[in-house]
């Protein structure tokens, strides 16, 4: 009877233990009939990295993004679309609209441009355009739409668009972003480089001691050489 | 004199006030549809390996294509066909490995999400016969793509295209990737 109870028991803890696997998540989301956990992510704001695939500039710009610390921390933050020019994407939304390529545009939900450089104006460091997005964001709560008749001036006065080669060589997707709801990306600000504490007291100690020897070694020259009088 | 000075000062202040209006800020001008799938991305329907239409599977490439999943989009278009039911097409996105959310009891809700995040849906139509893509839902409208015909999206009064949705089982199905970028503002 005792193995009985034992057994039951022991299948009641087994179904209890499988239960919530029942409701098991696929990448945070249920994939059941509830849905839940979607991500309010409409808040994000987005960045663009646009160029040749077989440029080694844009690809080196889209590495940054893996191997920088701040730049790859920003990327887990913002809608991150590295975007080719064999695209139908690119030609499409951005052809029209990019000044030079390789590109990097940072938005707001709304598609307002906080930050935009492209060719040779774009920081040549990872760390550079990293101090460069960063001092965007810092300063987008103030930025301005863009004016109502400065909208379609590409459409209204076309000047030179970048002519890329298409690329007809398949590029793998990008690695799917962390799905969380986000908002105003916090980008890390440049460290400046500080001298160690160390070295400041060296230098007040060796200042400290320079003056002394100075002003004995005045003193004793003074005395060797008394003033003729 | 006195009669020709008032009107110059009115007249100035109304110049006034259009400067200002110009040199405020305006809202940015939303995009629309929200989903504003380019034509060269949008999937046709086609027959699949057992002569039926595919339009579930076609509006999925379309919403990957949207959400820059172009390599997994053409793999989808190679490798799948013919119609589709919610349990199968689930199954389908797992053993691929990718990120979907669905529902299928009609609630509004999801289809709000889906189209406020920019990734649009599909969901389902004519009794549950046919899938299209939901690319736009307001306070008043909404915009689907039809790969039966993807030239032009069709806007149609937001509770039609509810109710529509609700008598059709109330299917609604999408990736979760990063959307396309908004359009410069």
């Amino acid at each position: 009877m005792n193995k009985l109870l034992l057994s039951v028991l022991c299948l009641l803890a087994v179904f209890v233990a499988a239960m919530p696997c029942l409701a098991d998540t696929v990448n945070g989301v249920l994939a059941e009939e509830r849905v839940v956990n979607l991500p309010q992510d409409q808040s994000k704001w987005y960045v663009s990295v646009v160029g040749n695939a077989t440029d080694s500039r844009y690809n080196e710009i889209v590495g940054w993004f893996d191997t920088n610390a701040s730049l790859k921390k920003l990327k887990d933050q913002v809608q991150f679309c590295p975007v080719t020019s064999d695209t139908a994407i690119y030609q499409a939304r951005y052809a029209g609209n990019v000044k030079a390529l390789p590109t990097v545009r940072m938005q707001k939900a709304d598609g307002t441009v906080v930050y935009e450089a492209a060719g040779k104006y774009l920081p040549m460091t990872a760390a550079g355009l990293n101090g460069a997005l960063a001092g965007a964001v810092s300063t987008a709560q103030g930025i301005r739409p863009i004016l109502p008749w400065r909208r379609d001036m590409e459409r209204r006065c076309p000047g030179p668009c970048p002519n890329p080669q298409p690329n007809p060589q398949p590029q793998p997707d990008p690695a799917p972003q962390p799905i969380d709801d986000g908002g105003t990306p916090n980008v890390d600000p440049d460290v400046q480089a500080e001298p160690p504490l160390w070295a400041l007291t060296l230098v007040c100690v060796v200042g400290v001691l320079g003056g002394m020897t100075a002003g004995y070694g005045r003193k004793l020259y003074d005395k060797l050489n008394p003033p003729v009088k | 004199m006195k009669r020709i000075l008032v009107t110059l000062v009115l007249l100035a202040s109304v110049a006034g006030c259009d400067v200002g209006e110009n040199l405020g800020a305006s809202a940015p001008k939303k995009e629309r549809p929200t989903v504003n799938v380019p034509a060269a991305l949008r999937q046709s329907n086609w027959r699949g390996p057992e002569g039926q239409g595919s339009c579930v599977h076609a509006s999925m490439i379309s919403l990957l294509r949207w959400q820059y999943r172009l390599k997994t989009a053409d793999h989808w278009r190679q490798t799948y066909g013919d119609g589709e039911q919610p349990e199968d097409l689930a199954a389908k996105f797992d053993q691929e490995g990718i990120r979907y959310a669905y529902v299928t009891n009609g609630d509004v809700r999801f289809l709000e999400w889906a189209c406020r995040t920019r990734r649009g849906c599909g969901i389902t139509v004519m009794g549950g016969a046919h899938m299209v893509a939901l690319v736009h839902l307001d306070d008043k409208w909404a915009a689907i793509l039809d790969n039966n015909s993807v030239e032009k999206f069709i806007w149609v009064p937001r509770e039609t295209l509810i109710a529509e949705w609700k008598a059709s089982y109330g299917w609604a199905v999408t990736p979760i990737y990063a959307p396309a970028a908004p359009l410069p503002q």
